[in-house]
């Protein structure tokens, strides 16, 4: 293997678009699921740090944070270790660190301690298995992508209702000690995730079995090629835009309830349907995404579900009773659902499988801004005006543009045109050609849908042409 | 809405400029079960209690009578709709319930009860471990002058204080209105109910802590339980894997095998 990238994503091998993908699926859907419940669960915790250590509730705040910047700042160090190492024993030793992370933390004997295993340790796990396992999903499905990833996003409402539950029961029954080391010993099941994801291995033709390591093409490890691209590009300032305001709403709810008047379970039971009707819009989203007049135009789609979401943010600013929240919730879970299964589709439609390895880490990394200053902020804005109302006019304002930016930037910038079948083939051949040299800018503006999707299908004039640029006809 | 009636009644917002809090109970009329109000009062001070009949009700020009306990009070104002009682509280004698009744068709009545200040301690238990430290906090809203942690030996309640080993227990006072008492090196025997008392001027007021100590292997069982879980999974997978890469290789060799056999 050497210095050389040992994991290019073999694009000669077709997507099986089920069998084992079915598997992988499942590991990546138990995945989300821990990335994004995992600060949620422990947080049911931090009332006990707060009387064991004397600390503040804006102490115990800063290890969601890490949690959270771990998980989306570390986005380009796991493209690396993924484009060096491969896949799956990054995954193997994500869980690893996660499990370990929280296992020590249960050890520890002050906060700052709790930072570093708990944040630190445990975050980064959870991003070196996060990020994989969306490439992996990436390499195994094509034509039912969308559908993978609706399903596959469906684990983090999931394990959000799932794991709060679960979170009081540890506690309540072995303290904050013990429930550490409990969920640290269930982070141990992101390595049976990672072990379920199976490298796709070009199939073995008996000429290439003499050609071992030239046949790979020379790639970089953090592939920064895909900023020349402007849907990428656009994406990304799009994506980060949406996180400021995204994640608002769903903290506030349940204090604006209570706020209202209305008791603690009442407004506990709205973050309930909310959750619940995620569950079902992610798949159902999924599904609507694969659709073949859909597909082709699925960055409309999710330009469509943020504005959808940032009106219904308006809308519920203006609401003044437990009816007027409750139909917020239910239109929130839609289209948050919908945002929720979508982003990375966009994005593995934008940059290709390629570079998806890069581009999620780039991507991650541009949000991790916008994620850790998004809630805080709108809490100031909470304590400075004392009206809810505020908070989710401005979330929604923060999704809308985003909608805006990435509707009309890619209507403007980028010219999308539905080829026929002969020009697509031109388009192939240059693509192919120049990925053995340096790719040039201008062709990266060929619309990057049509060639991958041009490209799957025809996998037996694929298989030769890339991998071995020397025995190429 | 919330339920109201056992809240802690906050002053009406109206200060004299002699201090005088005022708590104020509003009748509407309708006969069921009295209306009550805990009112906290940690230091003497002066309150005004006072009943106020709704417009909207029906009783018109009721005799009214305040009452603590089963005595009457004789010294009472009227104004408009309200009837209201002075109670000046030097100590914790003049604590209790005050009530006010009002006869007319029907009787309707509002009970005020003058009473030390609750301690916030814990419902749930807190659970901790053998060897660790286990840290109990009390807290009110008010300055109590001192306060005292209590143990359960068996049914009787043990004080903390000097005569107990220094290295087992330590108290402070966390801020003006809050305690903390961390017993060090747990065992099983620590275990059990402890009682913080806080003493304001007009009387001592306690708090309910329970102490649970589990030992190590309580969560450890669970925990090798999941490990082992994974472990047989990750194996499960990777045979698996090496055997379908084996039966893949038993095929392709076959399929070489019959080409060249056909060549």
């Amino acid at each position: 293997m050497g210095a050389v990238v040992a994991d290019d994503g073999p694009s000669g091998v077709k997507a099986p678009d089920g069998g084992w993908g079915w598997a992988v699926l499942f590991g990546c859907f138990i995945i989300t699921g821990f990335s994004y419940a995992f600060p949620k669960a422990v947080s049911v915790f931090f009332k006990e740090l707060i009387r064991e250590f004397g600390i503040g509730y804006s102490d115990t705040a800063w290890i969601s944070s890490i949690l959270l910047a771990m998980l989306y700042g570390t986005g380009p160090l796991c493209s690396v270790c993924v484009n060096r190492f491969g896949c799956r024993p990054v995954m193997l030793v994500g869980g690893l660190f996660a499990s370990m992370g929280m296992v020590i933390a249960s050890f520890c004997t002050s906060i700052v301690q709790i930072y570093l295993t708990a944040g630190v340790i445990t975050g980064l796990g959870l991003a070196l298995n996060f990020q994989p396992s969306l490439i992996m999903l990436n390499r195994y499905f094509d034509k039912r992508r969308p559908l993978a990833n609706g399903l596959s996003a469906a684990g983090s409402p999931v394990f959000l209702c799932a794991l709060s539950p679960l979170g009081q029961i540890l506690q309540h029954e072995y303290g904050w000690r013990g429930g550490f080391l409990i969920l640290g010993g269930m982070l141990l099941n992101c390595c049976v995730c990672g072990a379920l994801m199976r490298p796709l291995e070009p199939p073995k033709k008996p000429e290439a079995t003499k050609e071992p390591a030239e046949k790979k093409v020379k790639k970089k490890l953090l592939d920064f090629s895909v900023f020349k691209d402007g849907g990428f590009v656009i994406y990304a300032l799009a994506a980060s835009i949406m996180v400021l305001g995204l994640f608002v709403p769903p903290v506030f709810v349940v204090s604006y309830a209570k706020d209202l008047g209305y008791p603690d379970t009442k407004a506990a039971f709205l973050l309930t349907i909310l959750g619940f009707i995620d569950i079902f819009a992610r798949p159902i989203c999924g599904m609507v995404a694969g659709l073949k007049w859909v597909r082709p135009r699925c960055v409309y789609l999710f330009s469509f579900a943020m504005i959808f979401n940032g009106f219904t943010d308006l809308m519920g600013s203006m609401s003044v009773d437990y009816g007027g929240l409750v139909v917020f919730c239910i239109f929130f879970g839609i289209s948050y659902g919908m945002v929720g299964a979508l982003q990375f589709e966009v994005l593995m439609a934008i940059v290709g499988t390629q570079k998806f390895s890069s581009a999620i880490g780039l991507v991650l990394l541009a949000e991790a801004m916008a994620v850790l200053i998004g809630p805080p902020s709108a809490g100031k804005l909470l304590d400075a005006t004392e009206r809810y109302m505020f908070v989710f006019i401005i979330a929604g304002i923060e999704v809308t543009t985003s909608a805006l930016v990435l509707a009309l930037g890619n209507f403007f910038c980028i010219k999308k045109k539905i080829d026929e079948p002969h020009t697509k083939e031109e388009a192939a051949e240059r693509e192919e050609l120049n990925k053995s040299e340096d790719k040039t800018p201008e062709d990266a503006k060929v619309d990057s849908i049509e060639v991958e999707q041009f490209l799957k299908d025809e996998p037996e004039k694929n298989g030769e042409v890339v991998t071995n640029p020397e025995t190429c006809v | 809405g919330p339920d109201v009636t056992t809240q802690d009644l906050k002053p009406a917002g109206k200060e004299n400029p002699s201090n005088v809090s005022v708590y104020e109970i509003v009748l509407s009329g309708v006969s069921g079960s009295p209306l009550e109000r805990n009112i906290s009062v940690a230091s003497p001070t002066k309150v005004e209690l006072s009943c106020k009949l709704d417009k909207n009700s029906q009783i018109k020009n009721p005799q009214v009578t305040w009452k603590k306990g089963s005595d009457t009070i004789s010294h009472t104002t009227k104004s408009e709709n309200s009837w209201s009682i002075q109670v000046t509280i030097l100590d914790s004698s003049q604590l209790g319930s005050y009530s006010c009744i009002l006869k007319g068709k029907q009787e309707i009545s509002a009970v005020f009860h003058l009473q030390v200040p609750k301690i916030e301690g814990k419902d749930k238990p807190i659970i901790t471990y053998e060897g660790d430290a286990a840290v109990m906090v009390c807290k009110t809203d008010y300055i109590p002058i001192a306060w005292t942690w209590y143990m359960t030996n068996g049914s009787k309640q043990v004080a903390i204080n000097d005569s107990m080993p220094a290295k087992k227990y330590v108290i402070n006072r966390q801020s003006a209105n809050a305690t903390r008492l961390k017993v060090l090196q747990l065992t099983k025997e620590d275990g059990g109910l402890y009682w913080c008392e806080a003493t304001f001027q007009l009387g001592k007021s306690k708090g309910k802590l329970e102490l649970k100590v589990l030992s190590i292997m309580a969560p450890l069982k669970p925990f090798v339980a999941i490990v082992a879980e994974v472990v047989i999974f990750v194996t499960t997978i990777f045979l698996y894997e090496w055997y379908s890469k084996k039966k893949e290789k038993r095929a392709g060799d076959e399929r070489e095998f019959d080409q060249i056999e056909r060549l």
